[in-house]
Order: C-alpha cells, then structure tokens, then sequence
C-alpha cells in the first residue's frame, strides 16, 4: 500500500478526522492540532504496519531546534570550528529527510516562521518511513 | 460479588515470588491466563513445579532485568497484538538492605540501574503494546516502606517511590486511551522477604493495628479486584493496604 495513503488512514483514525484533511504539506502540529499522546501512538501503528523500528525523537524531529542551535553556535564562533554547513549537518541526522526538504525547513525556521512554529509536516513521516523500510530491505 | 474482566493475558513480572505464583493460581481460577517472568532455567522450573496443577492454563517468559535486551523477547517483532497483555502485575524489585551512608557506588548504581531505569523501559515497552489495543492495566506492587521505612531500607523505598511515579505518570498520560495504573503499598506480608522479616522481628506484630501480617492470597485477591472492571476508576494513585501500620504513631 502507498506509504503516504497508509499514514493518512493512520492519522485520520488516531485523529478522529477526514482523510482530505490530511496531504503532505500539512503542518501535524499547527494544522491538525496533534498532541505528543497521538505521535506516540501512531509510532506504534506505524512499527507495526510497516515492521520498522520507530526512534519517536527521530521520526518527529524533535530534537531539531536543538541541532539548529549547534549549528547556529559553531557558525557564530568560526574561531573553533570551520563552520557548519547545515544541510549536510542536519542530514547526517535525519537521513531521511532530503536536502531539499531541509533547506525548507531551515529557512522556516531561520525567517519566516517564528521559532516556535511547527515545522514536522507529514511527508518528513512518509520520508521517514520510505527511507528505513528500503535500508531494511536493501541489508 | 462476581469480579468481570475486560481482557485475558496478564503478564507478571516477577514471576517467581511466592506472591506471584498465588496470584497466578487465582487469576487462572478467575479464567484468566498469566504469563510470569522468570530471569533464568531454574526460575522457570520453579514456576512450572509451583503451578503444575495447571498445565496448559500459564505460560513463562525470560525477563533480566539487568539486560535491557530482554525485553525484545517479550514483544518480538510481527507478533500480532492479541498476544501482548491486557494487564501488568509488577512485583519485580531487588533486594538491597543496607544504610544509606554504608553502601558503595557500583551497587547503588546497579540497584537503581535495575529497579528504575529497566523498570522505565519495560513500563514503555508494555504500554506501548497496550497502546495498540487502547486498552491496558498497569499494577505495580509497591510497599509501605514508601511511607515508613526501616532502618536499611533508603534504597528499597527510594527505587520503589521512583517506580511508583512512572506508573503514576502512564495513569496520567495514557488513561484517554483506555490505559491506567494502580499501586499498591502493601505492609507486612506472610510471604518471602516479608516472612524473614516477620521471623526476625516477631514484635512487629505487634505495631500493626490488625495484629497480625498480610496472607499472599488476601494481596492477591485485592490485585485481582484492582485488575477487574469494578475498579476501572481507580488510576494514577496509590493505595495502602497495610493494616493501619502508616496511620500510626506506634513503634517498636
């Protein structure tokens, strides 16, 4: 079954929502007023329906913000470091996530979106999902 | 009054106390099916010696709770989710009888390492089962030594009053999806540690207002109403079932 459509059934039963509610630009925090209870269960729906393990901080970005902090932090003191290019730091992280992907999420985070806007949309799941079921079947 | 049950398999850990096994008689009796965990070869015997009346109607399962791995085996993966629990009774806890100011490092650490993280992991592990079915028990066998403990015991109650917080906090997070949690603190019991205890001490007795210790079978029966769907509304929250010993001034 489509990744993205097996996900969108997930959400819309966890959520008690319609499917159409649901594409895959939809922001999971702003847009559906998703709650951390209704991602962890959709962790287990999803570890079970696509038989891959879920790391929950992974798969919903949570520690994002953190990494862009780091990368914000080794850029302001080039003294001690090289710099940071941070795609490529971001997708040694979240290697599921492409770099085009993350130059999107950066610049919601950087500029138009405040600090503490959602950033997780439901493709970054979908990718999530595609990209550890294809390692798991590539080993 | 006749106790209804809204699921089957009840996984026990600590399957090999003396407590466990007289609960498992009585949940069998009660046509439910426990599944008690066991550390090693010698434990599962025991289990198996203990309950051999029943043959067909329990099962064992290897759980250390030094080894965080183990708890795969209890959920591997593809297993389909009517053969995870419906209910966790935890008597698991280590024994570490010594003054706080006396103990050494590498065994506090280990003590708390076994009895609060692993036991945090294996807390997660089953819930997130449960969270499958939206629908889940959780009962941890606490003590009374949370509210008075002995001399020696600082470690015991601490890890305890720890385990007792994680399972208050499933109760608070997941009881919207039909998981909830319950721990019991009960005082003196005719059973294992408890006996010893009792056997050295044998003026304790007299410090209990109901002069006399807890049977396996009443703790069993109490766990068993608690597991039942007469007590659904009890969650998050510890209950003392000790006698009177922690409403009292009256020591030794």
């Amino acid at each position: 079954m489509d990744i993205f459509k097996k996900i969108q059934e997930l959400f819309a039963e966890i959520l008690d929502i319609e499917r159409n509610e649901i594409s895959p630009d939809t922001y999971i925090f702003g847009a559906l007023g998703t709650e951390s209870i209704d991602l962890m269960e959709l962790a287990v729906e999803i570890n079970s329906e696509f038989n891959i393990d879920v790391i929950d901080d992974d798969i919903f970005l949570r520690r994002l913000r953190e990494y862009i902090s780091d990368i914000q932090t080794k850029n302001r003191d080039k003294s001690q470091s090289e710099g940071c290019n941070p795609v490529a730091y971001i997708k040694r992280k979240y290697p599921f996530l492409s770099e085009k992907r993350i130059i999107e999420i950066i610049k919601d985070i950087e500029g138009e979106l405040d600090f503490n806007e959602p950033i997780l949309k439901v493709k970054d799941i979908v990718d999530y999902v595609y990209y550890w079921q294809k390692s798991q079947n590539q080993s | 009054m006749q106790l209804k049950f809204s699921g089957n398999r009840v996984l026990i850990l600590g399957g090999t106390c003396e407590m466990a096994l007289c609960l498992a008689e009585h949940l069998i009796k009660s046509g439910l099916y426990p599944v008690l965990s066991t550390r090693d070869e010698k434990g599962k015997k025991h289990i198996e010696d203990s309950l051999s009346a029943f043959d067909g109607k329990f099962e064992t399962v290897y759980l250390n709770f030094s080894d965080v791995d183990s708890i795969k085996t209890l959920f591997p993966p593809n297993t389909i989710a009517d053969s995870h629990p419906d209910y966790l009774v935890d008597f698991a806890h280590g024994d570490l009888e010594s003054l706080v100011a006396s103990e050494t490092t590498h065994d506090i650490d280990l003590y708390f390492s076994e009895n609060i993280s692993f036991r945090a992991e294996i807390i997660k592990a089953v819930a997130r089962a449960m969270l499958k079915k939206r629908k889940g028990r959780l009962m941890f066998i606490s003590s009374v030594a949370v509210l008075r403990p002995n001399l020696g015991q600082g470690f015991y109650s601490a890890s305890k009053l720890a385990s007792e917080a994680l399972y208050k906090n499933i109760g608070l997070e997941l009881g919207s999806r039909g998981i909830t949690t319950v721990s019991l603190r009960p005082g003196y019991i005719d059973a294992g540690r408890g006996r010893n205890f009792i056997k050295q001490n044998n003026k304790i007795i007299e410090t209990i207002p109901i002069k006399r210790a807890i049977e396996p079978s009443e703790v069993a029966e109490t766990i068993l109403f608690f597991l039942s769907e007469s007590a659904r509304n009890f969650n998050a929250v510890e209950i003392t079932m000790d006698g009177g010993i922690s409403a009292s001034k009256y020591t030794l």
